[in-house]
């Protein structure tokens, strides 16, 4: 494998349009050498140059854990995106280079449960296809629950339906019953574990109907769509370690500015879910913006720590320590 | 090899109703049924509607609470004469019960230590489990030599009645086993017994 600066090359050698708006992209490496292992649920993320622009999207890896001589990602275009998957749908090719970087798992299995219950929504059954893998090998018992907005939209659920069978239940908006996630959770054996990932409407029903069944939080897994980076109004940051100030623009967040000012700051989801960015807050005259999942409430208000990959700031003065 | 301060042993909660739990299997042994008595009293009327008690009356102690429990308005209470009983009608209890079930655990460090085993199996969290120590820090014992469990052990140094070892007590509790382990006493220098003290119970 190559790397470069911590970045991944990897030769894209199949592009298949699954549906209307996904396709799914297949990744060697250019020598044809193994790919670095990874477990189920991990994501990479690709990194785009267009132009001065540089997109960093997070993409669940949904090939086998059990096999690394390739890699497969889903990318669903989102028109009002900024632009990551424009670019994936519509300038890359087969037998295209792309840079990655290597597999990170924000959304493991929990390794100790007796039954894995899994509720996925459109593009979001894509971290679930690694997770089947590894549950199948091991003979684990799981259930797929996926809802999708339509026929045209069947085809990675049919692919599912095909190699699991009975495990996988398939709601098509407009053809059957709707999902019932409160009926899904209900008489579960102890043990069991859910793992959602879909829109936010869905997780929070997931979140709610579990709740008030009994289920605690060490049982409830989920993984929201990360809108990455923020938007919003300008301010200014000083990087306390660099001794700089930087202006951070209305379409960019801090950690897009100071990677584009040429400073390195850690990071893994760029959505505010994982919390590897976080930093602390050594000065502030003002209010924060807290956009993220990660911090609790008690932080937010607390001011003392902050999340420059989504979070922004309405201040007259902001120290970070980065 | 014998450190101060035992970092392996668990650290207990006190009992108290846990609000998100829809079940609460409340099972405890001896003077632990104090906490019981103490748990069932701080609990709602739905609350104590929805738990089942198990109660084992073996106690090194001697601490009895069976009649002020059985005096308890509660969805069952079930007695057993030993600890090993209790423990196995936990475990088929916790088989089959749902999602939203709470384990409260009182009594021992054996018996809670043993019962947690039951609850591991099934993968029950730590948000879903309080335990709450009641009585002497006697310990049970795990010999690294034929695999003999002994309870109530009080002294740094004793004779396994499995192997007829001398063994020394380590300040090591493992949680999968349940036990503190006991290992050859004078395995460095035959003949040479460490101090026989009592065992900070």
């Amino acid at each position: 494998m190559n790397t470069h600066n911590g970045t991944l090359s990897v030769r894209v050698t199949r592009i298949e349009q699954l549906t209307p708006e996904i396709k799914r992209f297949t990744l060697n490496d250019p020598q044809g050498k193994h790919l670095p292992a990874f477990s189920g649920g991990s994501h990479v993320v690709v990194v785009l140059e267009e132009g001065e622009k540089t997109y960093r999207n997070a993409y669940s890896l949904m090939s086998s854990p059990y096999d690394s001589s390739a890699y497969q990602i889903a990318v669903r275009r989102v028109d009002t995106g900024r632009g990551g998957s424009r670019l994936l749908h519509d300038q890359v090719r087969e037998g295209a280079l792309l840079q990655i970087l290597q597999p990170a798992n924000l959304f493991p299995l929990a390794k100790h449960a007796r039954q894995h219950l899994f509720i996925a929504g459109g593009v979001g059954i894509t971290p679930v296809y690694s997770q089947l893998e590894e549950l199948q090998l091991k003979q684990a018992t799981f259930e797929l629950h996926l809802a999708v907005r339509g026929p045209e939209h069947t085809a990675l659920g049919l692919e599912l339906k095909a190699r699991y069978g009975e495990k996988v239940h398939l709601y098509v908006q407009g053809q059957a019953a709707r999902m019932d996630i409160r009926g899904i959770l209900a008489a579960r054996p102890l043990g069991s574990h859910v793992y959602v990932c879909g829109p936010d409407s869905m997780i929070d029903d997931t979140l709610d109907s579990a709740h008030a069944l009994g289920w605690t939080d060490s049982h409830i897994h989920y993984e929201r769509f990360v809108e990455q980076g923020s938007t919003g109004q300008p301010f200014s940051v000083t990087l306390a370690r660099q001794g700089v100030t930087i202006e951070v623009p209305a379409e960019q967040s801090l950690l897009e500015a100071a990677e584009q000012a040429g400073y390195q700051v850690p990071y893994l989801c760029r959505g505010g879910a994982c919390g590897y960015c976080e930093t602390e807050v050594l000065e502030v005259e003002g209010e924060l913006d807290h956009r993220d999942d990660w911090l609790s409430e008690e932080d937010k208000l607390g001011k003392r720590k902050f999340m420059p990959c989504v979070s922004r700031a309405n201040c007259s003065r902001l120290v970070v320590d980065l | 090899m014998l450190i101060t301060g035992i970092k392996s042993r668990p650290v207990y909660d006190r009992l108290q109703p846990m609000t998100g739990g829809l079940r609460h299997l409340i099972a405890g042994q001896g003077s632990g049924g104090a906490a019981m008595l103490r748990l069932i009293a701080d609990m709602s009327p739905s609350q104590r509607q929805h738990s089942t008690l198990l109660y084992s009356t073996e106690s090194f102690s001697g601490h009895d609470h069976l009649q002020a429990l059985r005096e308890l308005k509660v969805a069952g209470l079930e007695v057993f004469p030993s600890n090993q009983a209790l423990i196995e009608a936990l475990a088929r209890k916790l088989n089959e019960a749902h999602m939203g079930t709470r384990l409260y655990l009182s009594g021992s460090e054996s018996f809670i230590g043993t019962a947690m085993q039951a609850a591991n199996a099934v993968d029950l969290n730590r948000d879903e489990v309080l335990r709450e120590h009641s009585g002497t820090l006697v310990r049970r014992v795990w010999c690294a030599h034929c695999d003999t469990y002994t309870e109530n052990v009080t002294h740094r140094v004793f004779t396994c009645p499995g192997c007829q070892l001398d063994l020394v007590v380590r300040d090591h509790y493992s949680r999968r086993l349940a036990a503190f382990q006991g290992i050859k006493a004078d395995g460095e220098v035959p003949g040479e017994l460490p101090a026989a003290e009592e065992l900070d119970t």
